[in-house]
C-alpha cells in the first residue's frame, strides 16, 4: 500500500510540475498571447469588450492586477477543477471537450499497439536469447534496433506512400478512422472498418517499437546465467517452461519499469504518424491548434498527454505489483 | 602484396574486421559526411536554386528530380544534410553536457541532494517532449534550426542523467574512489577526474542517441511546420513536399532525398552506438564468441552425421 501511495504522490507531483511549465510558458516567450488571442477572437467575432478582455486575461491566468502568484493558485485551481478553457479555433468547444474528440482514437491507437508490440517485442525477444549467437539474433536485435531509429514521419510517410496511395499496394485507406457516410449493417461491419483504417498506422507504431526486442533480450540472458535456472534445467524442467515460466517471468520485470519511457517515445510518434495518415486522434487536434496558433487548447494537449503518461505509468506500477510479491510485502 | 599485407596487420583493419556493424556505421556516417559537407562537388546547383521546370521526374540533369517550385531535389538534399548534422550535433552536446553535470552529481552526493534530483529527472521524463517542443516552437512562432537545436538539448537530457547517476552510484563505491579521498583529492577533482572517465563509454552512447534522437524531433518539428520555411533542411523539404501535395501528385521522388538521408543516419549512428557498447560491455561482446562456438558445433555434428552415413 505504502508503495502506490508513494507513486500515486509522485504523480501528483509530476501533473503540478507539468502545469506550472503550462502557466509559465507563455509568461517567459516573446509576444503575448493575450494580445494574439484577442487579434484571433477579433476576427472571429467582430467586437471585443472590456469584459471579454478580462476573461480571456483571467483564462491565461494573466490578470495585471494581482500578483503572480495568485494568478498561478487560480490557474492551477482551474485546471484541478477541469476548466481549461475555451478553444478558439473550434469556438463554442471548451478544450476538455475539443480534447476528448481526438482522444479515444488516440487511445485505441496506443492501447492496440501497445499490446502488439508487447506481444511481438517480448516474444521475439526471449526467441532472440534462446538462439543467441546465431544469425536470427543478429537479424532481430540489429533489425529492431534500426527500425526503431527510422524517424516516425519518414516511416509514416513511406508507408503511407506505397501502402495507401501508390497505384500497385495501395490497398489501404490513406486517411480518416472510418469511411465516411458509412452507414454499417452490423457492429462486425463496424469493427472491420476501423480496423481496415487502423492497420497502417498500428503497423507503424509497432514497427518504430521493435527495439524493445534487445531489452527483452539482454534481461533473459541475465536471467538465463541465475543459478535457480541451473536448478531447473538439472531437475529436469522441460526447455520451453524452463523458458517462459522461469526466465521470462523475471526478465519481464525491467521491461515493465522501462514502460513508461516506452509510452512517451510512442505518444511522439503516435501524434505525427495521426498527422500523416490523417487520422483523428489527438495529433490531428494538435496540428489543427498549432495551424490556428491556438494555444488553450495546445497547452490542453501538453496536459493531456501529460495525464497519458502518468496513467501508464500507474498502469505499469500496477503490473509490477503483480509480477514482483517483493514490492507487496513493502511496508506490511 | 606488401602493402597488403601492411594493411591485414594494421590494428584499425583488425578492428572494422571484427566490427561489422562498426564497419557498415563508420562507412554510412563517412558517407554522408563526404556528400554533405563536399555538397559543391557533388551538384552543380545552389541549394536555393530554381530551375524553369516544375516536378519532373529525376532524370540525367536532375538526379532526384525537381520540386513543385523548380527546386533540384538531390542538391537541397545534399544541403539540408548539414543543417541537421548541425543541429544534431549541437543538441547531442547539449543534452549530453546536461545529463553528465546532472547524473553525476546527484549519483555522487547521493542523501538529498539525490533524491531532489531523482524527482526532477523522473519529472523531465513523463511530461512528453514532442509537445511540449511544438508548443515552445508555435509560441516563438516558427523557429529557426539553430534554436531547434537548443531546445531540443535542454529538453532531452533526462534519460542520460538517469543512466549516468546509476553508474556513478556503482562507481562511487569502488576503492579507487575512496583511495582519492584519502589522498585528499578535492571533491571537483574525484567527480571530474576519478569517476567521469569511467563513465565515457555511457556518455558516448548517450550523446550519439541524442543525435538520432535531436534529429529525428527536428524532422518532426520542420514537417508540422515549425522550422523555418526559408531554411533548406530535410525537415523542411518533407513539408514543403506534404504543403505542394507530392503525395497525392505521385511525385515520391521528392521524398525519397530527405527520407533516405534520415534513414541512412539513423541507421549509421545506431549501428555506431551498438559497437560502442559492445566495446564497453564484455557481456555482448560474448555474442560473437557464442556464435563461433555454434558454427563448430554444427560443423562437428555435420561431420558426425557424414561419418555415421560412410560406415
Amino acid at each position: 500500500m505504502k508503495y502506490i501511495f508513494k507513486r500515486l504522490g509522485f504523480y501528483l507531483i509530476a501533473f503540478v510540475a507539468a502545469v506550472t511549465i503550462n502557466f509559465f510558458i507563455p509568461r517567459l516567450m516573446p509576444g503575448d498571447p493575450v494580445q494574439m488571442y484577442m487579434a484571433k477572437l477579433y476576427q472571429t467575432s467582430g467586437k471585443i469588450d472590456a469584459e471579454t478582455i478580462a476573461a480571456v486575461e483571467k483564462l491565461f491566468g494573466f490578470n495585471r492586477d494581482q500578483p503572480l502568484i495568485q494568478s498561478y493558485i487560480e490557474y492551477v485551481g482551474n485546471i484541478f477543477s477541469g476548466n481549461w478553457g475555451i478553444s478558439f479555433s473550434q469556438f463554442p468547444l471548451t478544450v476538455t471537450e475539443a480534447l476528448s474528440r481526438g482522444l479515444n482514437w488516440t487511445m485505441f491507437l496506443m492501447g492496440t499497439s501497445l499490446i502488439i508490440s508487447f506481444i511481438i517485442n517480448n516474444l521475439l525477444g526471449i526467441l532472440a536469447a534462446w538462439k543467441r549467437g546465431s544469425r536470427l539474433d543478429s537479424v532481430l536485435t540489429v533489425g529492431g534496433q534500426l527500425m526503431s531509429n527510422i524517424p516516425a514521419v519518414v516511416l509514416a510517410l513511406l508507408v503511407s506512400y506505397t501502402f495507401a496511395r501508390s497505384e500497385i499496394f495501395g490497398i489501404f485507406p490513406s486517411g480518416y478512422a472510418v469511411t465516411p457516410l458509412f452507414r454499417p449493417a452490423n457492429v462486425m461491419q463496424y469493427i472491420g472498418d476501423v480496423a481496415y483504417h487502423a492497420f497502417l498506422p498500428v503497423s507503424c507504431i509497432v514497427m518504430l517499437q521493435l527495439g524493445g526486442i534487445m531489452g527483452m533480450r539482454a534481461n533473459m540472458i541475465n536471467q538465463l546465467g541465475e543459478d535457480y535456472i541451473a536448478m531447473g534445467r538439472a531437475k529436469g524442467v522441460p526447455e520451453r517452461k524452463l523458458m517462459f515460466s522461469y526466465g521470462a517471468r523475471n526478465a519481464l520485470l525491467p521491461v515493465v519499469t522501462t514502460f513508461a519511457m516506452q509510452v512517451g517515445f510512442m505518444l511522439g510518434g503516435s501524434l505525427i504518424i495521426e498527422v500523416v495518415f490523417n487520422y483523428p486522434g489527438l495529433g490531428k487536434v494538435m496540428l489543427g491548434a498549432l495551424n490556428s496558433r491556438d494555444y488553450p487548447l495546445m497547452q490542453g494537449i501538453l496536459l493531456m498527454s501529460t495525464i497519458l503518461m502518468l496513467s501508464a505509468n500507474f498502469l505499469a506500477d500496477m503490473m509490477l505489483l503483480i509480477l514482483d510479491p517483493r514490492l507487496r510485502k513493502q511496508g506490511r | 602484396m606488401m602493402t597488403m599485407e601492411k594493411i591485414e596487420k594494421h590494428p584499425l583493419f583488425k578492428f572494422l574486421r571484427d566490427n561489422p556493424k562498426a564497419t557498415v556505421g563508420i562507412f554510412l556516417i563517412a558517407m554522408i559526411l563526404i556528400l554533405t559537407l563536399g555538397a559543391p562537388i557533388f551538384t552543380k546547383f545552389e541549394a536555393g536554386f530554381r530551375s524553369d521546370q516544375y516536378r519532373v521526374a529525376p532524370n540525367g540533369e536532375f538526379i532526384l528530380g525537381t520540386t513543385q517550385l523548380g527546386r533540384d531535389v538531390w542538391a537541397q538534399t545534399l544541403y539540408g544534410g548539414r543543417t541537421s548534422l548541425m543541429v544534431g550535433v549541437m543538441a547531442g552536446v547539449i543534452a549530453v553536457t546536461l545529463s553528465t553535470i546532472i547524473g553525476i552529481t546527484a549519483g555522487y552526493f547521493g542523501g538529498i541532494v539525490d533524491g531532489i534530483i531523482t524527482t526532477i529527472i523522473n519529472i523531465a521524463m513523463v511530461i512528453p517532449q514532442i509537445p511540449l517542443l511544438l508548443i515552445i516552437a508555435a509560441l516563438m512562432g516558427g523557429v529557426s534550426p539553430l534554436l531547434i537545436g537548443i531546445l531540443i538539448g535542454f529538453t532531452s537530457w533526462a534519460w542520460g542523467a538517469r543512466v549516468l547517476r546509476s553508474q556513478t552510484m556503482s562507481i562511487r563505491n569502488r576503492e579507487f574512489i575512496y583511495s582519492a579521498e584519502t589522498l585528499g583529492e578535492s571533491k571537483f577533482r574525484r567527480l571530474f577526474a576519478e569517476v567521469m572517465p569511467n563513465m565515457l563509454s555511457m556518455m558516448s552512447s548517450a550523446f550519439v542517441g541524442t543525435i538520432v534522437y535531436a534529429i529525428m524531433a527536428q524532422a518532426t518539428l520542420e514537417y508540422i511546420g515549425f522550422g523555418d520555411p526559408l531554411s533548406v533542411t530535410w525537415g523542411t523539404m518533407l513539408y514543403n513536399a506534404q504543403n505542394t501535395a507530392a503525395l497525392q501528385t505521385g511525385a515520391w521522388w521528392e521524398l525519397l532525398g530527405p527520407c533516405l538521408g534520415l534513414i541512412v543516419l539513423g541507421s549509421g549512428l545506431t549501428l555506431i552506438n551498438f559497437s560502442i557498447d559492445e566495446l564497453s560491455n564484455p557481456k555482448l561482446k560474448a555474442q560473437r564468441i557464442m556464435a563461433g562456438y555454434y558454427k563448430a558445433r554444427k560443423a562437428e555434428k555435420t561431420y558426425a552425421e557424414a561419418g555415421a552415413e560412410n560406415e
